[in-house]
């Protein structure tokens, strides 16, 4: 009885010391969005979606315009410096109708971990795009949206579709 | 002499129109939720050279249902929540939304009327009504467009859903095809393409998708205000021979995105 006095502290102490934080591993690997975005880009699909039709719930809401124009010549290259870093980008229009105004320069990201905004840059000229999903990345599939707003408010919005080629 | 009446009635039509003030929206179409900032030039009326003025606003003018907006105040004493911003010479802007400045739901508003005052009513300009507000239910309708806001560097898609023609020739028309007339800032027209051959996309209905610069040649620097369509086509007469026929001309203003 004098032993198990002694003991049973011990197995208190030994159990309470024994919990510890576990360390579960990840449960996908990690995805470095802006290294895998980088490489050249040909445009696959262009869907125009009325974001105001949308929120109101009206019945016409996208229209596949990929076809409507060359919109398929389009080729976009985005390129990183030796840490993977955006650098410079650039875009070859062919017959297809711009997505942006500006053809090179260079690119950045709003988050290295998790972009949201992609931001175009030449001189003073700029112009946002926007991540659609990260989805496809790992597939060869990267998807841009475009938004145009009227104070602030969403009102049309272009999702462009890219295959890695 | 006839010449000189012309040109004295002319003139006078002109200076009646700037005495008017003009008046722009932006969006252009907009729905009683929508954030909208109406644009007064008061060039020519009495407030003109004037740096406070207030706005003055009523819904469903003609129409029933009307009053007048929560931001008023009284005739004698504009609230200051009226005033509108000057932006430049003569040039003011007032920015609102239609079920908070009438404290009315979307299906009560149908248009509005507004005039700009000083803020003890001295001077006022004319009223400026009824401006639509835009169903927030989707009404079905032989002629729309996609999207339904654009600007003139939008693919824009016209449509024709001949199942909802109320006029015969057009309830019969085939081989049908679009006319495109495109306008400037000062609503010129710059540009028009007829005879566009139209997708059919099923047996009632028709389309045709384009961008402006791919249709017309636009001179450099020229920004388009606003374009009109207009579908044409075919019918048989008695003996069985194509008569052309057409349908109404129907103007898109062209959405400024800020």
């Amino acid at each position: 009885m004098k032993t198990l006095k002694y003991i049973l502290p011990v197995i208190c102490i030994l159990c309470f010391w024994s919990c510890k934080p576990e360390k579960f591993a990840p449960i996908t690997t990690d995805t470095n969005v802006v290294k895998q975005m980088q490489g050249t880009w040909a445009l696959t699909s262009v869907i125009q979606v009325d974001e105001d039709a949308s929120t109101k719930g009206f019945p016409y809401k996208q229209v596949n315009i990929t076809n409507v124009y060359p919109y398929k010549d389009l080729v976009l290259t985005f390129l990183g410096d030796a840490q993977g870093n955006p650098s410079t980008f650039s875009i070859t229009n062919g017959n297809s109708p711009k997505i942006t105004d500006l053809t090179s320069g260079n690119w950045t990201v709003d988050n290295a971990q998790a972009p949201v905004t992609i931001t175009l840059k030449n001189g003073t000229a700029q112009s946002q795009l926007s991540f659609g999903t990260y989805v496809g990345l790992k597939s060869g599939k990267l998807n841009i949206k475009k938004v145009k707003m009227v104070n602030g408010k969403a009102v049309l919005s272009y999702q462009y579709e890219f295959t890695k080629k | 002499m006839k010449r000189l009446i012309l040109s004295i009635l002319f003139c006078l039509s002109t200076a009646f129109v700037f005495a008017q003030g003009k008046v722009t929206f932006s969006p252009a179409a907009f729905t009683a939720e929508d954030e909208v900032t109406i644009t007064l030039d008061v060039t020519g009326t009495p407030l003109a050279g004037l740096d406070d003025i207030y706005i003055w606003a009523f819904s469903n003018d003609g129409v029933g249902g009307g009053k007048d907006a929560l931001t008023n105040g009284q005739w004698g004493s504009s609230s200051d929540k009226a005033k509108m911003q000057k932006t430049g010479p003569n040039l003011f802007t007032f920015k609102f939304t239609g079920t908070t400045l009438f404290g009315q739901s979307p299906a009560e508003l149908i248009n509005f009327g507004f005039l700009a005052k000083t803020k003890d009513g001295s001077k006022q300009t004319p009223d400026y009504k009824p401006f639509k507000f835009d169903p927030l239910v989707f009404v079905p309708s032989q002629f729309r467009v996609f999207p339904a806001k654009m600007d003139y560097t939008d693919v824009t898609t016209v449509y024709f859903q001949q199942d909802l023609a109320t006029d015969q020739n057009l309830q019969r028309m085939y081989n049908i095809k679009v006319n495109l007339t495109f306008y400037d800032a000062a609503g010129n027209a710059v540009g028009t393409k007829t005879g566009l051959v139209t997708t059919k996309e099923s047996a009632v209905l028709f389309s045709y998708a384009f961008i402006p610069e791919r249709v017309i040649t636009l001179p450099a620097g020229t920004q388009l205000s606003k374009f009109t369509y207009q579908f044409t086509g075919s019918i048989k007469d008695a003996s069985g021979a194509d008569v052309s026929t057409s349908g109404p001309v129907t103007e898109v203003v062209y959405t400024v995105f800020n």
